[in-house]
């Protein structure tokens, strides 16, 4: 800096102020560039993540970054939280993930941060999943492992892949089993009960609900239900009024109370004639349960369960 | 000779005026006969089939009999599609009447709510009430209104130069308050919760399924005043539209015909963006339309871009409740998509 000084000294003024932006500019790209790659991945083995990309990982994975709440939940819940350096500012669970630092929200993350943070890799799940963004990391040399389940097995696999990437594979395995328990737990007490017709309300105005790849309507046929909205395409979609009024749900779901806050929280105007809303039966969920497919979707699907077939679990 | 020549210049004057009249009268008579079928057979349309006689039947009584209909049908027909194909004609009507009235009084074929920033001024008053007074339904179309008005003046005070506002100054002011206003808008829904975003986007789009039974009748009542309202003006925008010096010289009272433009105009924009969002192009293609088809006389062309509005908007809504069923589409989605098009071939055309 002191060279620079001198030499900016003995310059006319514009020139001067040019030069002072190139000084300062060079003393950014020194420190963003600190001799090596970000990423320090001497590639040793590979997995292949939910969008069927073959991913490099180098053999010990000690910095990670996760850019959905769900999945850092799910490097928490194998015991891999000491090496997650970044997260974002919906991860708010287990209360240790809020001391992380924050790349953004999982849907604008901060490139630079992340880079600087230089993680091996980054986990993104396909609600944040930017191919240009994904293109970037690898040319930092950080790798992008991609989750996308589509129900409770994806949930359980994505937790298996990533306790097998942090080097905690027993942890991870021992934790699926645990959680595979719960659920069939859950399968056995409902087993001869008559399935419900539940419609899942995931916003009320505009009306969205659950469709054929979201993974609560796995939850529902778990718990002793059946969405009425099974068969719409996609997983989240814009659902018509009228048609959810014909439904006639026996049950409604309403996601609500944990990252919603009160939002969410009453039932669409098409629906109030509804069965459901008639017979009392409109369930509160912690949406945090429902809408991160982590480890608490288990809790999930055991508030479904209770909620769908209280008769079932009374002892 | 002064008296007589002005006796046969009133004489022809009134001729006319009674030419204009039937005309208006007659336009506007099929236009409402096309908009209350459209009403009535597009309600025999959606998501769910409902059977087509006794839907009819009960439509035609008015929602007095079931006319058969089991009563899931009968709500369906009742308070979800007519409410809102009828909202969809009050957001198609105002939004055409105000879109047409700042046309003729801005003297530029361009005046467009959405394309002046109005709508967007209107959308960060929705969004003002939404995120501080949510609970209250009638802050929204009070703080729209609002908004759309201080848009609406923005812009105007903006494009006026020395030279008077110009068509080219006009639009541009109108490009720097819409972008100014969009990030605005960017940058709230940044700081919104992720779960209310979505809904908000769609809602920015121009959507038409969160019907809210204590609107409807505000937006239709709205509609219907402000377009009367301004067809009464009509006689003074036809001679505004030689400009601002030639009409006060004709005697027209510039200054309130402005203030009763801009008011009107804004309170049906106000009105429309807070039942259904920023839906676009209806201002600028169907007043377009029905210059090119009836004249350029805004007796005949403001009630006739109303009703021809109402029309359009109730088609885009149909589409877009019907075409990827039970999905849904934002109505924005359909009137641009028809909009845009349109409006490249009318320029053309003309």
């Amino acid at each position: 800096m002191e060279v620079g000084g001198t030499f900016l000294f003995l310059l006319p003024s514009k020139t001067k102020s040019i030069s002072a932006l190139f000084l300062i500019c060079l003393v950014f790209v020194c420190a963003c560039n600190p001799g090596k790659p970000a990423g320090q991945n001497t590639a040793t083995r590979e997995i292949t993540d939910d969008a069927g990309r073959r991913v490099s990982l180098p053999a010990r994975v000690d910095r990670v970054i996760a850019l959905a709440p769900n999945l850092t939940e799910i490097v928490f819940a194998v015991g891999a939280g000491d090496r997650l350096v970044g997260n974002t500012t919906y991860c708010d669970y287990p209360p240790e993930a809020k001391a992380i630092t924050k790349v953004g929200d999982s849907l604008q993350p901060s490139l630079e941060r992340i880079i600087a943070l230089r993680p091996q890799v980054v986990l993104i799940s396909t609600a944040s999943q930017l191919e240009v963004f994904t293109r970037q990391l690898q040319d930092q040399n950080i790798a992008a492992f991609v989750t996308d389940p589509h129900d409770v097995e994806g949930v359980f696999r994505s937790i298996e892949q990533i306790g097998e990437m942090l080097g905690q594979t027993e942890q991870a395995t021992l934790l699926v089993k645990k959680l595979r328990e719960r659920v069939t737990a859950v399968e056995q007490a409902v087993q001869h009960t008559q399935p419900v017709r539940v419609f899942y309300q995931v916003s009320n105005k505009p009306l969205y609900t659950t469709g054929r790849d979201a993974f609560a309507t796995d939850l529902m046929r778990r718990a002793g239900g059946t969405s009425v909205t099974a068969d719409v395409p996609g997983a989240w979609p814009m659902y018509s009024n009228e048609s959810a009024l014909a439904s006639r749900p026996e049950a409604i779901i309403l996601p609500t109370g944990g990252s919603m806050g009160a939002e969410n929280s009453t039932v669409a105007d098409a629906l109030r004639t509804s069965p459901a809303v008639r017979n009392g039966r409109v369930y509160k969920i912690n949406d945090d349960y429902l809408a991160r497919p982590g480890p608490r979707v288990v809790d999930g699907l055991e508030a479904m369960a209770r909620a769908l077939h209280p008769e079932a679990f009374k002892q | 000779m002064t008296a007589a020549f002005s006796n046969a210049r009133d004489v022809i004057a009134r001729r006319r005026d009674r030419v204009t009249l039937r005309k208006t009268l007659v336009s506007c008579a099929a236009l409402a006969l096309a908009l209350v079928a459209a009403v009535v057979l597009l309600s025999l349309v959606g998501s769910e089939p409902l059977p087509a006689r006794a839907s009819l039947c009960a439509l035609l009584s008015l929602g007095t009999s079931p006319c058969g209909l089991s009563q899931d049908q009968f709500d369906i027909l009742f308070q979800i599609r007519l409410p809102r194909i009828l909202l969809a004609a009050a957001v198609g009507g105002s939004l055409a009447t105000a879109g047409a009235s700042y046309q003729a009084l801005l003297r530029n074929p361009l005046a467009e709510p959405y394309l002046l920033g109005i709508s967007n001024g209107a959308a960060v008053g929705t969004m003002v009430a939404l995120v501080f007074f949510g609970a209250n339904e009638w802050s929204r179309p009070l703080l729209a209104f609002a908004g759309s008005l201080v848009a609406t003046l923005a812009v105007y005070q903006l494009a006026r130069g020395r030279a008077g506002a110009t068509p080219e100054r006009l639009i541009l002011a109108g490009v720097i308050v819409t972008t100014f206003l969009s990030s605005v808008i960017v940058f709230v829904t940044t700081l919104m919760d992720a779960t209310r975003v979505r809904s908000f986007t769609f809602w920015l789009l121009g959507d038409l399924s969160g019907t809210s039974k204590a609107l409807l009748p505000v937006a239709l009542s709205i509609a219907i005043v402000g377009t009367v309202a301004l067809t009464l003006h009509a006689r003074s925008l036809n001679l505004l539209m030689l400009g601002e010096r030639d009409a006060f010289d004709l005697g027209v009272e510039v200054g309130r015909v402005r203030i009763v433009v801009f008011v009107v105009a804004s309170l049906l924009v106000g009105s429309s963006v807070a039942a259904s969002g920023s839906v676009g192009y209806v201002g600028l293609v169907v007043p377009h339309l029905a210059r090119l088809s009836l004249g350029s006389d805004n007796r005949i062309s403001i009630p006739a871009a109303a009703l021809g509005g109402a029309l359009f908007v109730i088609v885009a809504d149909t589409v877009a409740r019907t075409v990827i069923a039970p999905r849904e589409l934002p109505v924005g989605a359909i009137t641009a998509l028809i909009g845009a098009p349109l409006f490249i071939y009318l320029l053309k055309r003309a």
